[in-house]
């Protein structure tokens, strides 16, 4: 999957530094926060002009394979479901009485034997002021605390069904496929751009996702391309030069996305199986290799 | 056997050339009993022609290793530096509040480092950071403990990683990563390895004295 080397302008690994935490929110679908300060060493060397290097007849572009990931884990299947609930009941079993537990055991004890007929408080062991706060008390509070609390819906079905909001279908991982003009066919594929000299491929995926309308901020994963696809023109219209394009795609990972993103008719989130129905059986094929719907 | 049976011998003519004391004689009559066996193994040792002649030994099959220091100052691995298809020394840092999810996070991401031949150098893990969680209350201006939270931090230092698998294998890991548990990659440094080692103020105390 290496770029053509020839072509390529050389440069050295940038260095990445990226944090990937996962945000539960409540209101708000909490994104994954990336802050990636790259610092490039830039020591981009172009190799030497003087050897002929007869230039390759297809064309070059970039493309960004933007990935919205996941935001809640999937849903158990029943199997894992009543798998699961075992192994906590196993556990359960298994396990020993906590400090908190340990606590309400002793105060019950207590209090029994205070309630006795013969009850002395001089034969009390710990002159600690545990009377005040029985640990009974804090646990009812803390069950009222946790019934005051409201989680979000995990599946809401009507944001579902819009094909370019972000939040949708929050247990899938989602990737964006915008509606472009290649040469004069309307055709929906994945973001991208034309190279042009003396810039990486990288840059020119960057500058892909940066011609979108809706500003989205994302974060690169490397350097190298993670999968290519080459298109050759119809017969009739190659010419010496242009047999076709080969395209190149970079894995990105959506890192914040603007609050408002108006429903662009022309920009679709859509999870691997529903690819198909937009993408061409080509560019499907080759996307759908690098595409990992995990 | 050999410098034993040299004493023997040097102790045998010492003892015949007295040939005085009855314990000498004793002596030199157990030596004498010795010897007779003795200079026909030491002249001609049978034993080494036998084809099971040092079938026991082993050691010389193990490499030389230099005599080893009884304190040896803990050094740095050496940091592989980045070239041009692949990165230097990496380290992954998975930290959480939940011990059970941030140990089995990081056991999967070595385990997916060995099936995918990603040399692991080392997997170590950061001390527990204790964070208390204090709120006001409304009535009233004391601080109420309300919750106590560990953060557990777990490195995993990954040397050499192609720079063609490293978008997928960072997908990988990124699907896969549980809720509450954050994955940071960065490069190694220096500073990092001595972060690990505890401050030693008596140390720095006397440093800071030679200095001045």
């Amino acid at each position: 999957m290496a770029a053509p080397c020839g072509r390529m302008a050389s440069r050295y690994v940038i260095q990445f530094l990226s944090t990937f935490p996962r945000t539960t929110s409540r209101m708000i679908v909490g994104f994954r926060h990336f802050s990636s300060s790259c610092e490039c060493r830039v020591a981009i060397k172009t190799k030497s002009v003087s050897e002929p290097v007869s230039p390759s007849p297809y064309r070059l572009a970039a493309a960004v394979c933007l990935q919205r990931l996941p935001v809640i884990s999937a849903d158990c299947a029943p199997l894992e479901q009543s798998f699961k609930d075992m192994m906590l009941q196993i556990e359960l079993e298994k396990s020993l009485l906590s400090d908190h537990e340990l606590r309400l055991i002793e105060d019950a004890d207590r209090l029994r034997r205070k309630q006795a007929e013969d009850y002395d408080s001089d034969e009390e062991d710990s002159h600690m002021d545990q009377d005040i706060v029985l640990a009974q008390d804090l646990e009812d509070a803390w069950e009222q605390k946790f019934r005051n609390f409201q989680p979000a819906p995990r599946v809401r079905d009507d944001v579902d069904k819009e094909l370019n909001s972000v939040q949708r279908c929050l247990t899938d991982s989602l990737v964006l496929v915008a509606e472009q003009t290649v040469g004069d066919q309307k055709l929906w594929l994945l973001p991208q751009t034309q190279w042009q000299e003396g810039e990486t491929l990288r840059q020119t995926a960057e500058r892909a996702l940066a011609s979108l309308p809706v500003g989205l901020k994302a974060t690169f994963l490397g350097n190298a391309p993670c999968g290519v696809y080459k298109y050759k023109l119809p017969k009739p219209l190659r010419t010496e030069n242009s047999l076709g394009t080969k395209v190149f795609f970079f894995k990105a990972i959506l890192s914040d996305s603007s609050p408002s993103t108006p429903p662009n008719g022309g920009l679709l989130w859509l999870k691997k199986s529903e690819l198909q129905g937009y993408l061409k059986p080509a560019y499907m094929m080759k996307v759908g290799q690098f595409i990992m719907d995990l | 056997m050999n410098p034993v049976f040299r004493k023997v011998q040097t102790a045998l003519a010492q003892a015949l050339a007295l040939s005085q004391a009855s314990s000498a004689c004793r002596v030199s009559s157990l030596i004498q009993h010795r010897v007779c066996g003795g200079p026909v193994a030491i002249d001609n040792r049978q034993y080494r022609t036998m084809p099971t002649h040092g079938i026991g030994k082993w050691k010389y099959l193990l490499p030389r290793e230099a005599p080893k220091k009884k304190k040896d100052k803990l050094q740095m691995k050496q940091m592989v530096a980045a070239t041009q298809t692949a990165y230097g020394t990496l380290n992954f840092k998975v930290s959480g509040y939940d011990m059970t999810l941030v140990e089995h996070y990081t056991q999967y991401i070595h385990n997916l480092c060995n099936r995918l031949d990603i040399k692991v150098s080392e997997s170590y893990a950061l001390p527990t950071k204790t964070t208390e969680v204090l709120l006001l209350p409304d009535q009233g201006t004391k601080m109420l403990v309300d919750a106590v939270l560990k953060t557990h931090e777990r490195i995993i230092q990954v040397n050499s990683l192609n720079a063609s698998l490293c978008p997928i294998f960072l997908d990988v890991l990124l699907k896969n990563q549980p809720e509450g548990v954050q994955l940071s990659v960065k490069e190694h440094s220096e500073a990092d390895f001595q972060a690990r080692f505890k401050a030693r103020p008596e140390l720095e105390g006397l440093m800071a004295q030679i200095g001045h």
